[in-house]
C-alpha cells in the first residue's frame, strides 16, 4: 500500500519536474512576447515563425557548413538581432497608430510570410538537430530527465537570466525600461525610442530563436514547429502581458498544468487535452482576471 | 454628367442604390450572375460557388469586426458549428437541407454570443486573444465529440433536394449559393441603415460615449456577436452541403486568418468591401494554382515551391494592403468612382 | 478591380481552351493529386516522380497498346479541400478514365462521389481499409496491404514472439491514424495480448513526456506507432531509452522508411516495421534495378528511392496494366466497368520483385514483410518472408 503510494508520488513528481523544464522553455518565449509588447505595445504573433527560422539558421550553419556548436549559435544570435532590425522599421513602424486589428493583422501576415519563405528555401522534410548536447539524462533519485528538456531548461534559464542582468544594469537595459515606463520622459531624457523599438525587437527575436535551437534539439525541426508559438499565449496572459516576472513564473505554471493534464486527463478524453489545455487556461484567465498575475491594471480614461 | 448628389429627404438619402446610374449597374451585374452559370464550365462554377460561400462569411465577419470593432479570431469555429449542425440534422434526424440552414445559423448564432461574453469584459487584444482561444477549443471539441461529429471520419451527406429535383453538381448548387448570397448582402445592407447598424457603429467608435448616450452595450456587442456567426453558420452548413462532407480539418485556424484577410483587402467597415475581399482573397490562389501548372510544365524543379509561394503571396498582401491601403480595396474602387465622376477635374 | 477582371477572364480563357483541346481525342489518361507539399510532402514529391517514371516508361514501350498514356497531376498541400478541389478542376479539364488521391482523408470525402459521378479507377497514397471494398466501392483499389492487416502483421508477430504481452497503441490524431485503431483493439483481444495502453499526439508533437511516461507506469513491452511518418517516433524512441524503458517498437507502412531510420542513428535496432515493397537497394531484383537504371539516367542526383516512391509505382503499373487490359475488352477502357474488371483479374502479375507475383484479391493486395532496422548499416533487413495476409 505504501509501495504503490510512493509510485505513484514519484510518477507524480516526474511529471513536475519534466513540467518545470517545459515550462523553462514556454518561459523563454513569453519572455520574447513580453519584451516586445512591453516596450511597443505590439503583440508579436509571429514568435513561432521566428523560433522556427531562428532553429533553421542554426542547422544550416551546423549540418551544411559544419560549424562547431558555439560559433552556430552567435550567428543565429547575430540573424535574430538582424531579424529584428529589420523587421522593425520596414512593418511596425508604419503600424504606429493604427486600431488593434491592423497591427494584429500585421504580425499575423508576417508570420504567414516567414513560415513560407522557410519552406521555400529548407523544404518541408521533418529534420533531425545534429547532436549537440551530451545525450545522457539526468537522474534525481527516481525522476529522470531527458538530456534534451534538460538542457533546454538550462539554456532557457541561462538566456531570461542575462536579460534580466542587461535591463537591469546596463545602459541599454535601462533606456529599455524607461521606454516602456514613459515614452515622452525617455525622449526628453535623450533616449532614442526609435532605437529602443528596434532593440526591443531583436531581443524577443533573440529569445524565440534560441527557443527554436533549443525545441528543435528536442524534437527535431520542421516547418510546423511554431504552432507552437500560440499556445504560449496562455503563459504571457497568466502572468501578465508586460510583466517579465510574470512570463517566467507563468511559464513554469503553464508547464506543470499542461504536463499534469496530459497524464492524467488525456487517457479520459482519448487524447489532445493536453494540447487543449493552455487555451482553457487562457480563456478562464481572461475570464477571471484579464490583466494576468503581474500584469498593469490599464485604467480607461475617457 | 452630374456633377452633385442632392438628396431631398432621408428616405432617399438612406436609399442603397442612390441614382440610376448606380441601379443600372446593379441590374447588369444580377442579369450576369444569373446568366453566369449558362456559359461556365464545371471549374469555373466550383469557384463561383466557393466565392459566394465565402462572401457570405466575409459579410458576417465584417459586421462584426468592421462595424461593430470587436476583434474576432474565432469565425472558422462558427463556420464549423453552422457546418457540423446541418451534417448532423440531415444525416441524424432527416431533416431537410432547407430547414437545417437557418437551425445552422441559430446554433452559430448561440455559440458567437456565447463566445462574444467576454466581449463585455474585454476588448481589443484581450478579446482576440480570447476568440483565439475560443477556436482552438472547438476545434478540440470538433474532433473528440465523436458521438456526434464522427471526429476525424467526418460526416458524409447527400445532395440538397426539392422534390425529385437534386442539387448534386455545381451547377445547380450555383443557385442556392447565388440565393444565399443575395439574401445576405442585401440584409446586411439595410442592417447597417438600421438602427442596430448605426448602434454597431457607435460601439465601434467611441463604446463608453454610446453606453452614456443609451446603447445597452451588452445587447448589441452580443447581437453583433450572434449576428456575424449566424452568417457564418450559414456559410458552413452551405459548404459542406456543396463539398457533401464535413471534417474538423475545413475549419482550422488558417481559415480564421483567411476571413480576417478578405475583410482586411477588402475593407473594413463596408459590405460591398467584404465582397470584393472574398472574390479577390479566393481568385488569387486560383490563380496561383494555374501559374503552378504551367510552371510545372516549364520548370519542373519550381514546382514545389508554388505553393509555399502561394504563401508568401498571401502574407505578403495582408501586410501590404495594411501598410499602403488601410481601408482596403473598397477605397481603391471609391477612387476610381470619383474619378470617373469628376472627370476631367482631378478633385 | 480592373486588374480583377482582366485576370478572371485570362483564367476563363486558359481553362475553356484547355478543356477544348482536351476533349479532342480520348486517350488513356491518369489524373493525380499528389501532396507534393504540406505534411506529407516527402511521400508526394517521391510518389510524383514514381507515376511520372511509369508512364515515361510505358510510353517508351509503345504505351497502351500503341495509345500514348496521358498524365495530368495537381499539388494537394495534404489538405482536404484543395486536394478535392484540385481533384475536380483536372476532372473538369481532361476527363480522366484514372485517379489518384493524396490522402486518406481525401478518398474518404470523394469516395461516394467517384462511385457515382465519376467512375473512375482509383487509388491513393493510403492503405485505409475502406478503399479496399468492392462491395461497397468497386472503383477504389490499394496496391498493397490495407493498414488493418499490416496491423495484423505486426500483432501475429508480437503474439509469436512474447504470448500476452502489454502492447500499446500510439496513433496520430489525424484520420490516416485512427483508422485500424478498432479493428486493432479487436485483433489484439483475439490474440490475447493486452491492449494496455493508447497514446494521441499531434503530428508535428514537441512535448510527449506524458505520453512516454505512461506506457511506462503502465509497463508496456511493444508500441505499435501508426498516423505518423517520422517525428515524432525518433523522439519517443530515444526518450523512452532516457528514461530507463524497454520497449520494442513497431509501425506500418509509411514509417517503415530510410529517413526514420537515418534520424535513429544507433537506435535503429529498436524499430520493426512492415512494407508491402523491396527496397531500393535490394539490388538483386529485376524489378529495382530496372528503377535504379532509369533513376540513374533521368535523375542523375538521386541517389535513393523511397518507400513512397515503390508504392506509387506499384500503383500506376496496376493502372497500366488494367488499361492494357481493358483496352482489348468491348468498349474499350472508357467503360468504367472494363477498368475494374481488368484489375480484379490481375493474377500472378509479375512485377521484378518489387512483391512477389501480385494477385489482387478484394482489391487490394494482402502481401507484406517485416523488416526491422539494422544500426550497422542504417538499412532495413527482412526478418519474415512475405506473407499472405488472407
Amino acid at each position: 500500500m505504501v509501495e504503490a503510494v510512493a509510485m505513484d508520488f514519484s510518477v507524480l513528481l516526474q511529471i513536475v519536474v519534466v513540467g518545470i523544464a517545459a515550462g523553462g522553455v514556454y518561459g523563454l518565449i513569453a519572455l520574447g512576447f513580453v519584451l516586445i509588447y512591453k516596450a511597443t505595445s505590439i503583440l508579436n504573433l509571429a514568435m513561432g515563425e521566428f523560433m522556427t527560422l531562428g532553429a533553421f539558421v542554426c542547422f544550416t550553419a551546423l549540418a551544411s557548413f559544419h560549424l562547431p556548436f558555439y560559433l552556430a549559435f552567435i550567428i543565429t544570435i547575430v540573424f535574430a538581432v538582424l531579424l529584428g532590425v529589420v523587421i522593425e522599421p520596414l512593418i511596425l513602424r508604419p503600424m504606429i497608430g493604427e486600431p488593434v486589428i491592423s497591427v494584429v493583422m500585421v504580425t499575423i501576415g508576417l508570420g504567414v510570410i516567414l513560415k513560407g519563405l522557410t519552406y521555400m528555401i529548407w523544404g518541408p522534410v521533418y529534420r533531425a538537430f545534429p547532436p549537440i548536447f551530451p545525450s545522457s539524462p539526468l537522474l534525481l533519485g527516481t525522476v529522470v530527465v531527458p538530456s534534451g528538456l534538460l538542457w533546454g531548461f538550462l539554456f532557457a534559464i541561462a538566456t531570461m537570466a542575462v536579460f534580466i542582468l542587461i535591463f537591469k544594469f546596463s545602459r541599454t537595459g535601462v533606456a529599455m525600461r524607461a521606454a516602456a515606463f514613459d515614452q515622452q520622459a525617455a525622449l526628453s531624457m535623450g533616449v532614442s525610442v526609435r532605437k529602443v523599438f528596434a532593440l526591443s525587437w531583436s531581443f524577443g527575436a533573440i529569445a524565440a530563436v534560441i527557443s527554436g535551437v533549443v525545441i528543435g534539439n528536442m524534437s527535431g525541426l520542421n516547418i510546423y514547429m511554431g504552432d507552437i508559438g500560440l499556445a504560449v499565449l496562455s503563459v504571457i496572459i497568466l502572468g501578465g502581458l508586460d510583466s517579465i516576472g510574470g512570463a517566467i513564473l507563468g511559464g513554469f505554471i503553464v508547464g506543470i498544468l499542461q504536463n499534469l493534464t496530459g497524464f492524467y486527463i488525456d487517457p479520459l478524453v482519448g487524447g489532445g487535452a493536453k494540447d487543449i489545455a493552455p487555451y482553457v487556461i487562457l480563456l478562464l484567465i481572461i475570464m477571471i482576471r484579464p490583466y494576468g498575475l503581474f500584469g498593469k491594471v490599464t485604467i480607461e480614461r475617457v | 454628367m452630374r456633377s452633385g448628389d442632392f438628396k431631398e429627404n432621408y428616405i432617399s438619402d438612406e436609399a442603397i442604390f442612390p441614382s440610376l446610374f448606380a441601379r443600372f449597374w446593379v441590374a447588369v451585374l444580377l442579369v450576369s450572375l444569373l446568366l453566369f452559370p449558362f456559359v461556365a464550365n464545371n471549374h469555373l462554377l466550383y469557384i463561383a460557388n466557393m466565392i459566394g460561400f465565402a462572401v457570405i462569411g466575409a459579410v458576417g465577419l465584417n459586421l462584426l469586426t468592421g462595424f461593430t470593432g470587436q476583434i474576432s479570431l474565432g469565425h472558422a469555429a462558427f463556420i464549423g458549428v453552422g457546418a457540423y449542425t446541418s451534417a448532423i440534422l440531415i444525416t441524424r434526424w432527416g431533416f431537410s437541407f432547407w430547414l437545417s440552414i437557418p437551425l445552422a445559423g441559430l446554433a452559430s448564432a448561440l455559440a458567437g454570443a456565447l463566445i462574444g461574453i467576454p466581449s463585455l469584459r474585454v476588448k481589443g487584444l484581450y478579446l482576440c486573444i480570447a476568440t483565439l482561444a475560443s477556436q482552438f477549443i472547438f476545434g478540440f471539441i470538433f474532433v473528440h465529440w465523436e458521438s456526434m461529429t464522427k471526429g476525424i471520419t467526418g460526416i458524409h451527406i447527400p445532395p440538397p433536394a426539392i422534390g425529385a429535383w437534386h442539387f448534386d453538381n455545381e451547377r445547380k448548387f450555383y443557385w442556392i449559393t447565388l440565393f444565399f448570397v443575395l439574401l445576405g448582402v442585401g440584409y446586411a445592407r439595410n442592417l447597417i441603415r438600421s438602427k442596430m447598424g448605426r448602434a454597431f457603429m457607435a460601439v465601434r467608435d467611441r463604446d463608453l460615449a454610446a453606453e452614456i448616450m443609451g446603447i445597452n452595450l451588452f445587447r448589441y456587442k452580443l447581437s453583433a456577436f450572434a449576428i456575424s456567426s449566424f452568417y457564418a453558420g450559414v456559410t458552413g452548413a452551405l459548404l459542406v452541403n456543396f463539398l457533401k462532407v464535413v471534417v474538423p480539418e475545413q475549419f482550422s485556424f488558417m481559415v480564421c486568418i483567411e476571413y480576417l484577410a478578405m475583410i482586411i483587402v477588402g475593407g473594413l467597415g463596408s459590405v460591398i468591401g467584404s465582397v470584393f475581399g472574398a472574390v479577390f482573397m479566393t481568385l488569387v490562389p486560383e490563380m496561383l494554382s494555374v501559374l503552378s501548372d504551367i510552371v510545372k510544365e516549364a520548370a519542373p524543379e519550381m514546382a514545389s515551391l508554388i505553393v509555399p509561394f502561394k504563401q508568401v503571396v498571401f502574407g505578403f498582401l495582408i501586410v501590404s494592403f495594411l501598410i499602403f491601403e488601410p481601408r482596403g480595396l473598397v477605397e481603391i474602387w471609391n477612387r476610381i468612382k470619383k474619378f470617373f465622376l469628376l472627370w476631367p477635374f482631378s478633385y | 478591380m480592373v486588374k480583377k477582371t482582366f485576370i478572371s477572364v485570362i483564367s476563363a480563357f486558359l481553362v475553356l481552351g484547355i478543356t477544348v483541346i482536351a476533349m479532342a481525342e480520348q486517350l488513356p489518361t491518369i489524373c493525380a493529386v499528389h501532396p507534393y507539399t504540406g505534411r506529407f510532402a516527402f511521400a508526394g514529391i517521391e510518389g510524383a516522380a514514381a507515376m511520372q517514371d511509369v508512364v515515361d516508361m510505358t510510353n517508351e514501350a509503345g504505351g497502351i497498346n500503341g495509345k500514348k498514356l496521358q498524365y495530368y497531376w495537381a499539388d494537394g498541400e495534404y489538405k482536404d479541400d484543395v486536394g478535392i478541389a484540385a481533384f475536380k478542376r483536372l476532372y473538369a479539364q481532361y476527363k480522366p478514365q484514372v485517379a489518384f488521391g493524396q490522402s486518406t482523408g481525401m478518398t474518404k470525402a470523394l469516395g461516394p462521389e467517384i462511385k457515382d459521378r465519376y467512375k473512375t479507377l482509383y487509388s491513393a497514397y493510403t492503405f485505409a481499409e475502406e478503399a479496399a471494398n468492392p462491395k461497397v466501392n468497386p472503383y477504389l483499389f490499394l496496391p498493397g496491404p490495407t493498414y488493418v492487416d499490416q496491423f495484423g502483421v505486426i500483432l501475429k508477430y508480437i503474439a509469436k514472439e512474447k504470448p500476452g504481452a502489454n502492447i500499446a497503441f500510439f496513433y496520430s490524431d489525424t484520420e490516416f491514424g485512427r483508422e485500424p485503431i478498432a479493428a486493432g483493439r479487436e485483433m489484439a483481444k483475439k490474440l490475447g495480448l493486452k491492449l494496455v495502453a493508447e497514446e494521441i499526439s499531434q503530428v508535428g508533437g514537441v512535448d510527449l513526456a506524458t505520453q512516454i511516461l505512461d506506457m511506462k507506469a503502465k509497463k508496456v513491452e511493444y508500441c505499435i506507432f501508426q498516423g505518423f511518418v517520422s517525428n515524432p517516433i525518433a523522439s519517443v524512441v530515444k526518450q523512452s531509452k532516457d528514461y530507463g524503458m524497454n520497449i520494442k517498437f513497431m509501425g506500418t507502412f509509411w514509417s517503415t522508411e530510410q529517413q526514420l531510420l537515418n534520424e535513429l542513428g544507433p537506435l535503429a535496432g529498436e524499430y520493426t516495421g512492415v512494407s508491402a515493397y523491396s527496397f531500393y537497394y535490394q539490388n538483386d531484383l529485376p524489378g529495382i534495378k530496372k528503377i535504379q537504371a532509369w533513376t540513374k539516367k533521368k535523375y542523375p542526383k538521386i541517389q535513393y528511392r523511397s518507400q513512397s516512391y515503390m508504392a506509387v509505382y506499384m500503383s500506376t503499373l496496376l493502372f497500366v496494366e488494367s488499361f492494357k487490359r481493358a483496352d482489348k475488352m468491348p468498349g474499350g477502357f472508357n467503360k468504367p466497368e472494363n477498368l475494374v474488371k481488368a484489375l480484379q483479374s490481375i493474377k500472378n502479375f509479375d512485377v521484378g520483385g518489387l512483391m512477389p507475383p501480385v494477385t489482387v484479391r478484394d482489391n487490394s493486395i494482402p502481401v507484406g514483410r517485416a523488416y526491422r532496422g539494422n544500426p550497422a548499416t542504417t538499412k532495413f533487413d527482412p526478418i519474415s518472408d512475405w506473407i499472405r495476409l488472407d
